[in-house]
């Protein structure tokens, strides 16, 4: 037999066709044609009955300089991504170190904690709409047994608290993914630095500031970039709890182009598809931006 | 004596600790823990008392669910299309990532770069090419269709997770096998797939809450009341009764416990395969 034969890392043409062919032709045809259709439909007006029509960059500009929608809907997606990546960031890192200084039922705990995770957002957002309901939602029961009585209201009724309503319950499904995230990288940490940190008195606070936050920083950047990709594309969980409403107080990127390709009587795929590409383009630029920025020069050893 | 008295300090600077984890732990599980119990109460006792116990028991209203409204269609739709959609997306996206981390070829770089590539593309950039397209080919409204887009749209993750896993398995193996005989199919099905059966079901796992949970691609492609999954069922039963709380209430429920009941089973390698990805 030839060595050739026996090096099982060589395979002729035929046996890596068979292989990968299944995969790249279900992903060819119904990922990448796509992604360039989409491409290619955003030069041009995509009307019924087959009639496409090149605009060249018409939709751009009619989109960055006199659509007021399209602005208030990036100043909405903007706001909620920076401020819920924040806060899944700081807020699942803060559950994790709870978890991690041996709080009582910690297992149990992570588990009852991760669980809104695996619920789909449709399931969420029914949940926190009745949560929110202005006549016998949980949210002004609570104000009212606390005596906060002035502060109930229409949640999601209200142009200035829905946004934050809706980023609430959005945190509320996802705080338990990053916990869980930041819980596997604590227990990850070399048990001795901690204990040294320990022994040289050092206080909490100082510890996180110091020891594990450096340590972590991996982690950190890598959910920083996840939570930026999911809170940029928004979609879903605003579909269901205030359809972008009221007066475009909650309407997100994803959620108009949405509306502008199946909604709207415009009949034009082109522009919407137009808005996706400008988006993916931002959020490819911002990624680059941020492994750039955060990624760490020299690894600690450790 | 001192020991109990330390012991007691402890505690007391415990408390606030105790405290917020305890609240948390309300503020998670509360609402989940609310709506089962008003999936077991008529929507007229809710009306008289929001927060009140389930009693008597409603169970009918389960079976009612199912057969008076369209409850039981929508499961079978979202059972069907997301067990074949996870089927095949494991199966080849498997023989895809065993391609990628065993054979040394031209284009591998390539190949792996376009899939991966998938991981960071918004559904919005894909979903109104893919209307027209499925309505190209007469997909559109089909579950077939909706299936075809699920198995597309997973494939980057699946070959993410179990490439990096296949590609730790030691080559001493397969240089083994390959003495003994092995044909590639051998190798891929009697090596790769058993000593991988851990990170394959981490995948199935996944997919299988992700696709159960999934309405965007579904709310645009599917049009027809008696093709709808549950999420769009619970949307479309919500917009027409939405007075009806205990009734969607008890929706909400069939929709939940399937993936609570995959949850209790795998909760071990669920968490670790979705932190797997970010730890490192």
């Amino acid at each position: 037999m030839a060595p050739r034969e026996i090096d099982a890392r060589r395979a002729g043409v035929g046996i890596l066709i068979v292989f990968l062919a299944p995969a790249l032709l279900v992903y060819a045809g119904f990922t990448i044609y796509p992604v360039l259709r989409t491409f290619y439909n955003s030069f041009h007006a995509i009307k019924p009955q087959g009639v496409v029509e090149f605009v060249g960059l018409s939709n751009f500009v009619a989109l960055l300089f006199t659509d007021s929608i399209f602005w208030k809907a990036v100043t909405n997606t903007a706001l909620f991504t920076i401020v819920a990546t924040i806060v899944d960031v700081v807020g699942g890192l803060l559950l994790a170190l709870c978890l991690f200084a041996r709080a009582p039922l910690a297992p149990l705990l992570r588990v009852v904690w991760f669980t809104p995770v695996l619920m789909s957002y449709v399931v969420v957002g029914i949940i926190w709409v009745w949560i929110y309901d202005y006549d016998w939602g949980l949210a002004n029961a609570v104000l009212h047994w606390l005596g906060l009585s002035a502060l109930e209201q229409s949640w999601l009724g209200h142009p200035s608290t829905a946004l934050w309503s809706v980023l609430v319950a959005h945190e509320w499904k996802w705080l338990g993914f990053n916990m869980i995230v930041f819980l596997a990288a604590l227990h990850a940490l070399p048990g001795e630095v901690l204990g040294a940190a320990e022994l040289d008195h050092c206080g909490w606070i100082a510890k996180l500031v110091y020891i594990i936050v450096p340590m972590l920083r991996t982690t950190i950047v890598n959910l920083l970039v996840l939570s930026f990709i999911g809170k940029m594309m928004v979609f879903d969980l605003i579909w269901v709890m205030t359809g972008g409403g009221p007066l475009w107080s909650t309407e997100t990127v994803s959620t108009y182009v949405y509306k502008r390709a199946f909604e709207w009587n415009t009949f034009d795929l082109g522009y919407p598809s137009a808005i996706a590409v400008l988006w993916f383009i931002i959020i490819l630029a911002f990624i680059a931006l941020m492994t750039r920025l955060l990624r760490q020069r020299d690894r600690l050893e450790f | 004596m001192a020991t109990q008295v330390r012991f007691g300090f402890e505690q007391l600077r415990r408390a606030p600790l105790v405290l917020f984890v305890l609240l948390c732990t309300v503020v998670s599980g509360g609402p989940f823990l609310w709506v089962a119990a008003m999936s077991l109460r008529t929507t007229a006792e809710i009306f008289r008392d929001p927060y009140g116990m389930p009693s008597p028991v409603h169970w009918e209203k389960f079976v009612d669910a199912w057969t008076k409204s369209n409850y039981g269609t929508y499961f079978w739709n979202s059972t069907f299309v997301v067990v074949i959609a996870v089927a095949l997306v494991t199966v080849i996206g498997a023989m895809a990532a065993h391609c990628l981390a065993r054979y040394s070829f031209r284009g591998n770089r390539l190949v792996r770069f376009l899939i991966l590539s998938g991981l960071i593309l918004p559904p919005q950039l894909l979903i109104l090419a893919l209307f027209q397209i499925l309505l190209d080919i007469d997909l559109y409204n089909t579950l077939s269709g909706l299936i075809l887009v699920y198995v597309s749209t997973h494939i980057a993750m699946t070959v993410y997770i179990l490439e990096g896993f296949f590609a730790q398995i030691p080559q001493d193996l397969f240089d083994a096998a390959r003495m003994d005989g092995y044909s590639d199919f051998e190798i891929f099905w009697r090596v790769t797939m058993p000593i991988g059966a851990p990170a394959i079901f981490t995948t199935v796992t996944l997919n299988f809450i992700i696709l159960w949970n999934e309405f965007l691609f579904a709310v645009v492609l599917l049009t027809d009341d008696d093709k709808r999954t549950l999420p769009l069922g619970i949307m479309h039963f919500t917009g027409s009764h939405q007075l009806d709380v205990g009734m969607v209430a008890t929706g909400l429920m069939i929709a939940i416990l399937p993936i609570i009941v995959i949850y209790a089973f795998s909760s071990e390698t669920m968490i670790k395969g979705m932190t797997a990805g970010a730890v490192r």
